[in-house]
């Protein structure tokens, strides 16, 4: 959200959909077998700090989270500081295993020689981990950078009063004079609670507020100075199981959750109707994206059924399991708790014993990486970062590919399907692996698909040309007051 | 003392009454107290009978019915008393199961606070010198701290679950039973029946649980019956703050917790859970004043 106003990427995704259109690079070309990319930079483009943007900065950003770093420069270039540990996303992205080598041709050209083909590698260069960044900034400071934000885009920063507020200000050199930013100061506030934030927004004292209750959206409908921006998102929302568990790997018992859970019933009543339920983990608007899948229906005499056959008849005999719950909304489940605990009460219809668990957030992610014990069911959820299915197919459930994968699911054919998907650059070819992949997933039920949301924010009325964007940045570039 | 040469004097009592039957007349007089009871006895039998009381399962969702309004309310209805919450489930029976955990609640932690508190209490007054110094210095920094904040401390510890918070408000309530006792026990210990024990060889642990201990409830009923109000206050503040009871369990504190996003549309799943722990809370605080005025002869007439 910060960093979508601060910095920009060698490709930008479009307004509101992930097609590639040039930023910082102006053109491209990749080599016929699709291991060599060779940018061309636009000219003219400094960073906030005066520094000019060229060959030897992208070098420097992208090359300061390789392991081993065969980086080029030209001319005279940087010493690359070291990292203690390279950033999360280039490893779940597994950058390492892709880019071999990143060469400054001249003053304005980049070379990138990967390791293998990757076919998503241009759009994953649009990403918010491949921002590029002022090498003169970084390198005064490496560890307090993150707090010192320096970039080439349409804001620069200004301060941050952590939990409260973070100032941004309109970057006057901004390069691309044909459209804004016409704002002079942009304010986050962090208002953690949702119909808080949503009366701040009803009082003015917001013009946008993200992650109403989507019982407040029929309110702002109503309110005359508020309007509403709301796109389907690129998202999905599901539950998934401890596999590291016995009782997960009967396939059994993740069918019968799945008969069992009224998701329907939860889209209609706690997303308030705004989103869809979902049959794949992809959504609909994605290529790739397998309709000719049957979702499984809301029914409980199935679901006993499939738990008789894992050997726990009308739930005798089974522990009392837990689910854990998100504690806060996310564009792709809007409240966690709720959404949890008309789950367990499905599940007791069946014969589940079901408790809820929630952590606070960062404990929540951290402690499910690690697949306790005590956890046997958790909820978590994805908004796509570059518009390809391997976004989210490979990151979120290919467990074989790396254990920080947070669904630990191996299943051999799944993985061999998303290392066919990389490696393919075709994409009808892709479509099919990945519909392919899909089947795969509905019939092992690694996790169950709950919603694909759409995404509502309200606003006041005089906010002009504020869109929402599938990956879900906030882009403040074109926005208006009047 | 003249006082109680007029009561002497009056023909109505017999002299060798025991002071018990006095002090449970006494209590039987103070209307207030009398009030209290009722409403303790309505709270204790509706936690009891909750399974035959309430019309619905308490956890059980029903998603569709979510948000329904009390029968007298437009769009109320006759199958869900005091409406729905936005899960859909039945107020009534969430608040009738509530109290069962309250009254969970207040044994488990006021039990905590009286057998510690009275064990460390009676210890330190009995032993008194540097055990005493430890113990009551002890206490004093648990004192220190504004009691919700520990608890939150403490839980934080722990981890969130209504176990957990039964364990935290109960060390809570720990040191005010240690004072009381030690106050008590230190009076006590210099009294003749207590030299008298010593002198036929009674042990310790008996000279303090059988011939001292009788001798200072008076003062602890007075605070068991108000430490309940407390607890119940306190339980519900954890969970109002998502750090006792963990959903679905129907706590009072956590139903307001989770009806506060809706006050402005449905003010009905905040409310009667506010009224209900009012409730709760004014009955044992009627009753443990009640207690004192009965107990207490330095406040009598």
């Amino acid at each position: 959200m910060i960093c979508d106003n601060i910095y920009e990427a060698l490709v930008f995704y479009k307004d509101e959909s992930t097609a590639l259109e040039p930023g910082l690079a102006e053109s491209w070309e990749i080599s016929p077998d699709g291991k060599i990319y060779t940018f061309h930079l636009r000219k003219g483009v400094m960073f906030h700090d005066g520094t000019p943007f060229n060959a030897n900065a992208v070098v420097f950003s992208i090359g300061r989270m390789m392991k081993n770093r065969k980086l080029k420069f030209h001319g005279q270039g940087w010493s690359v500081p070291p990292q203690e540990r390279p950033p999360e996303y280039w490893v779940s992205m597994e950058m390492d295993d892709t880019i071999d080598s990143i060469e400054a041709a001249d003053e304005y050209t980049v070379v990138f020689r990967l390791k293998r083909v990757e076919a998503p590698f241009l759009a994953n260069m649009g990403m918010d981990f491949a921002d590029i960044i002022s090498p003169t900034a970084f390198v005064k400071n490496p560890k307090e950078f993150l707090r010192n934000p320096v970039g080439t885009g349409p804001f620069k920063f200004v301060e941050w009063i952590k939990d409260d507020r973070i100032v941004l200000a309109k970057n006057e050199n901004y390069w691309d004079k044909s459209g804004g930013p016409y704002l002079d100061k942009v304010v986050f506030r962090a208002i953690p609670e949702n119909s808080v934030r949503f009366l701040e927004l009803k009082a003015g004292n917001i013009h946008i507020c993200q992650f109403p209750n989507p019982a407040d959206v029929p309110l702002a409908k109503k309110d005359p100075n508020l309007k509403l921006v709301s796109q389907p998102g690129m998202n999905i929302g599901y539950l998934s199981f401890n596999h590291t568990k016995r009782l997960w790997k009967n396939i059994h018992m993740r069918r019968a959750i799945a008969y069992a859970i009224n998701r329907k019933a939860i889209v209609d009543n706690i997303y308030q109707g705004m989103g869809q339920v979902a049959k794949n983990p992809i959504p609909p608007t994605m290529w790739g994206y397998n309709d000719a899948i049957e979702d499984f229906p809301y029914d409980p005499e199935k679901a006993k059924l499939e738990l008789a056959q894992a050997g726990y008849p009308g739930g005798k005999d089974l522990p009392e399991i837990t689910l854990w719950s998100m504690p806060v909304p996310r564009p792709y489940n809007p409240e966690g708790l709720k959404v949890g605990v008309a789950m367990i009460s499905d599940l007791s219809k069946v014969g589940i014993k079901a408790r809820i668990v929630s952590y606070d957030w960062g404990t929540y992610l951290k402690r499910q990486r690690e697949q306790p014990r005590d956890m046997d069911l958790f909820q978590l959820g994805w908004t796509g970062d570059n518009g390809d299915p391997d976004n989210f197919l490979a990151v979120l459930f290919d467990g074989l590919a790396s254990p920080a994968i947070r669904t630990q699911w191996k299943n051999k054919e799944y993985h061999e399907l998303m290392s066919a998907g990389k490696q393919t650059i075709d994409q009808a070819k892709r479509t099919e692996i990945y519909k392919k992949a899909l089947q795969v997933f509905h019939d092992e039920v690694p996790a169950i698909c709950v919603a694909h949301s759409t995404v509502v924010w309200p606003m006041r009325n005089n906010v002009m040309n504020f869109k929402l964007h599938p990956t879900a940045s906030v882009r403040m570039k074109n926005v208006r007051l009047e | 003392m003249i006082t109680s040469l007029t009561r002497r004097q009056q023909p109505k009592i017999p002299e060798d009454r025991h002071p018990f039957l006095d002090q449970l007349e006494q209590l039987w007089r103070n209307k207030t107290a009398v009030a209290g009871m009722i409403v303790i006895t309505l709270f204790v039998l509706t936690g009891l009978l909750a399974p035959v009381l309430s019309p619905h399962d308490p956890v059980d969702a029903s998603l569709y019915d979510q948000l329904k309004p009390p029968i007298w309310e437009e769009g109320g209805r006759s199958s869900n008393l005091l409406g729905t919450d936005d899960l859909g489930r039945d107020i009534l029976s969430r608040l009738i199961y509530g109290a069962r955990v309250s009254l969970l609640v207040a044994l488990a932690t006021v039990g905590i606070g009286f057998i510690f508190g009275s064990l460390l209490g009676a210890i330190a007054g009995y032993y008194k010198g540097f055990l005493d110094n430890i113990i009551m210095r002890f206490m004093d920094i648990l004192l220190a701290f504004p009691h919700i904040l520990l608890a939150i401390v403490i839980m934080a510890y722990l981890g969130p679950g209504l176990r957990n918070a039964m364990i935290a408000i109960g060390i809570i309530y720990i040191p005010r039973y240690a004072r009381i006792v030690r106050a008590s026990v230190l009076e006590e210990h210099e009294k003749d029946y207590v030299t008298a024990s010593k002198a036929v060889g009674s042990r310790d642990w008996r000279i303090i649980f059988v011939s001292i201990f009788p001798n200072c409830l008076a003062p602890l009923i007075v605070q068991t019956s108000l430490s309940f109000a407390s607890a119940i206050l306190d339980a519900a503040a954890l969970g109002f703050l998502g750090l006792g009871a963990q959903p679905p369990t129907p706590e009072w504190g956590a139903m307001i917790a989770m009806g506060r996003s809706h006050i402005l549309r449905a003010w009905w799943v905040m409310t009667f859970p506010g009224i209900a722990i009012l409730l709760a809370v004014l009955g044992f605080n009627l009753f443990g004043d009640g207690l004192r005025d009965a107990l207490d002869p330095r406040l009598r007439d």
